[in-house]
């Protein structure tokens, strides 16, 4: 009795699914109806859970704007969040999930590592992506045409380091990184450049979420350097200023911009006088205060870092579908090479034959009373 | 119906995609197959042979590198570098396995531990490997795209499963189970404990390094940060919670280990707190696991003694 009822189940089951419903295999695809959607992968948990907000955020405020002058095409915008959660199984499920839910724009991406994988999944459903914080070389390098960095990239930001470094007269350079793509990219850049400078320099890797790296301070600091550089993440950042401090380092400590985040002083203990190479933020963008008031209307938080970058990114997206006068993949691909300096926060945008930004970089940082400020504009 | 569970899942598998066959539920089930038979994997070595390992996930990142590094550099279809795997993971379980199988429980567990950490930070070390950034453009299995590979995998992970479930029963089979119940009177009996511990070993391995290629093509980019302990930890959380040395309860804990985090992803930053507290209800309810072993037991009524016989 058993085997016949669940036999005569099983073929009820498939035979109901198999008619019943059009979205697989055998079903017709979904037409593009409805608002135009915007997808955005960006870590919502995990150790970079603390951007994502922000991403969101800058994201979804230019969203509402967009939507409050009448939308594009005649259609609403909406923004599709999904966590990323920094690693590369949930962010190709994210990025997949995306593409189901019919996004026809990627503005998502900020650990690199986990944003590599998922561009594949996005070039074969021929949906671009404008990156706004992720920018590892890597990302270039795949050669996809569907992708842009409105971020500048690892070169540019060891070139703005550098400059810095040899500003401040440093003899003896420590890079550190965290053994992360995105990290050692701009470690090994900063590297090379310091010994074309003719500084000595020497390169560490640190295994990222430990809770000591007594023995890394100790190895580092017998190198006598004079100047150590942080590129990798706030957690660790915090950590490394605090236990650099506690071993008796009075001297230049410089993070890249993924430790640009309030909670590296709140980590450290106070981390006043650290130097940051970073992109554009609001509190650091001049005539930027309208923007900023908005944003905390809108939200009852302090736009972090990365929130211009994502505000930005959505700006470009709809710009490129305007010209484009579509949603289809291909041709906003050629809008968007077409732009000509269009206004975003880090200057007038035009992307290079390498989809990255042809201009505006990166500037130099202080913690002052636990907050970022402009130190030096390299300009 | 304990002979028809086996095809009525794979009927299910096989069905889902008629019914909704968008990226992102292809993606979900192709990702839960692949964890499947990890799971099945890892089944041979904690659930049949007692031996638990807390590294498993370091066999999978050993076949998902090899045939990463083997296809790109080479141009090789990924078809091509399944006997090198298959080679490579032998070599890695008996490596592993010939110096740390003569200790037992705790201080093997650390040093699986021990093991799947050394694999990755390698991984994240050597510029063969690519480094923190691992490989990239890895060429799928190119069957009718994301619908057809994912068959390929209910496929490979059918077998696979039906596989363990079969050595299950092996000579060899009996001989892991008598390992796990009691080590000492195996050996007493004639068990070679240390060959057949060993042979756990690489059969874990070439089912791990299996799962590794699967995952490999899937993604198309093999990165150490997919090899972490937590990988290994969920594994070892779908075997217990499916229920320790059954094949069936495997396949249901590696199922709701890798779909129960995508079904709560609306749930956004909660997500995993969800997940965790799902796991503690199911653990307390159903400590033996969610489709536990049901043990024969042996046979103690006294056979009726024959008169004239000689035993």
């Amino acid at each position: 009795m058993q085997r016949s009822t669940l036999l005569l189940a099983g073929t009820a089951l498939l035979t109901s699914l198999l008619t019943a419903c059009s979205g697989g295999l055998l079903g017709s695809e979904k037409a593009a109806e409805g608002p135009i959607r915007i997808g955005m992968a960006v870590p919502l948990s995990g150790s970079s859970a603390p951007i994502g907000p922000n991403m969101k955020n800058g994201a979804q405020l230019a969203v509402d704007e967009i939507n409050a002058q009448g939308g594009l095409l005649g259609r609403e915008l909406e923004l599709d969040v999904e966590d990323e959660a920094c690693d590369a199984t949930s962010a190709v499920a994210a990025a997949n999930k995306l593409v189901s839910a019919g996004a026809v724009i990627s503005v998502g991406g900020y650990c690199s590592s986990a944003t590599l994988p998922t561009l594949p999944v996005f070039d074969k459903a021929d949906i671009p992506m404008i990156i706004p914080a992720a920018n590892s070389e890597q990302l270039v390098q795949q050669k996809l045409r569907s992708v842009f960095l409105i971020n500048p990239t690892g070169a540019q930001q060891s070139e703005a380091a550098i400059q810095f470094i040899r500003k401040r007269q440093a003899r003896t350079v420590a890079v550190l990184d965290d053994n992360t793509s995105y990290s050692t990219d701009i470690a090994k850049r900063t590297t090379e450049l310091a010994k074309q400078a003719g500084i000595t320099v020497t390169n560490t890797s640190v295994t990222p979420g430990e809770s000591d790296y007594g023995s890394t301070v100790t190895k580092v600091l017998s190198g006598n350097p004079d100047f150590v550089y942080w590129t990798g993440y706030f957690q660790e950042g915090g950590l490394l200023v605090d236990q650099f401090r506690r071993a008796g380092y009075a001297k230049d400590f410089m993070v890249a911009d993924g430790s640009v985040d309030p909670s590296l002083a709140s980590i450290a203990g106070g981390a006043d006088g650290v130097f940051a190479t970073m992109t554009q933020t609001p509190d650091t963008i001049e005539g930027a205060g309208d923007w900023i008031a908005k944003y905390r209307k809108a939200f009852n938080a302090e736009p972090g870092p990365y929130s211009t970058q994502s505000y930005d990114a959505v700006r470009v997206a709809a710009e490129a579908i305007k010209k484009a006068q579509t949603t289809d993949g291909k041709k906003v691909v050629e809008a968007l090479e077409q732009l000509k300096d269009f206004p975003i926060f880090s200057g007038p945008l035009t992307f290079n034959d390498r989809h990255t930004l042809s201009q505006g970089g990166f500037q130099i940082l202080v913690v002052k009373g636990g907050k970022f400020v402009l130190q030096d504009s390299l300009r | 119906m304990g002979r028809w569970v086996g095809p009525a899942g794979l009927l299910v598998a096989v069905a889902i995609p008629f019914v909704d066959a968008s990226p992102y539920t292809l993606n979900v089930l192709t990702t839960a197959a692949i964890f499947v038979m990890l799971a099945a994997g890892l089944n041979i070595v904690v659930g049949y042979c007692g031996l638990l390992d807390l590294g498993y996930v370091a066999f999978m990142a050993v076949g998902a590198y090899t045939s990463g590094i083997l296809s790109t550099a080479f141009e090789l279809p990924l078809l091509y570098t399944i006997p090198a795997v298959l080679v490579v993971a032998v070599l890695a379980a008996l490596v592993i396995g010939a110096p740390t199988l003569r200790l037992r429980s705790d201080y093997l567990a650390i040093v699986t531990l021990g093991f799947g950490e050394i694999i990755r930070i390698t991984a994240t070390n050597l510029d063969f490997t690519g480094g923190p950034t691992g490989i990239f453009g890895i060429p799928g299995i190119d069957v009718g795209g994301p619908a057809g590979f994912y068959f390929v995998c209910v496929a490979v992970v059918a077998l696979a499963v039906l596989g363990s479930a079969r050595l299950e029963r092996s000579r060899l089979g009996r001989a892991w189970m008598f390992i796990r119940e009691d080590e000492d009177a195996a050996e007493a009996m004639g068990v070679n404990t240390y060959r057949v511990k060993l042979l756990a070993y690489v059969f874990g391995a070439i089912w791990g390094a299996s799962a590794g290629v699967l995952f490999a093509a899937h993604l198309s980019a093999v990165s150490p940060q997919s090899f972490v302990f937590l990988q290994s930890a969920l594994v070892l959380m779908a075997v217990v919670l499916g229920g320790m040395g059954s094949a069936r309860g495997v396949v249901v804990g590696a199922v709701v280990i890798s779909v129960v985090p995508e079904v709560l992803r609306d749930l956004g930053a909660f997500r995993y707190v969800f997940f965790g507290v799902v796991l503690v209800v199911v653990m307390v309810l159903r400590p033996q696991g969610l489709w536990p072993v049901r043990r024969r037991e042996p046979e103690r009524v006294d056979a009726p003694v024959q008169e004239g016989v000689r035993v």
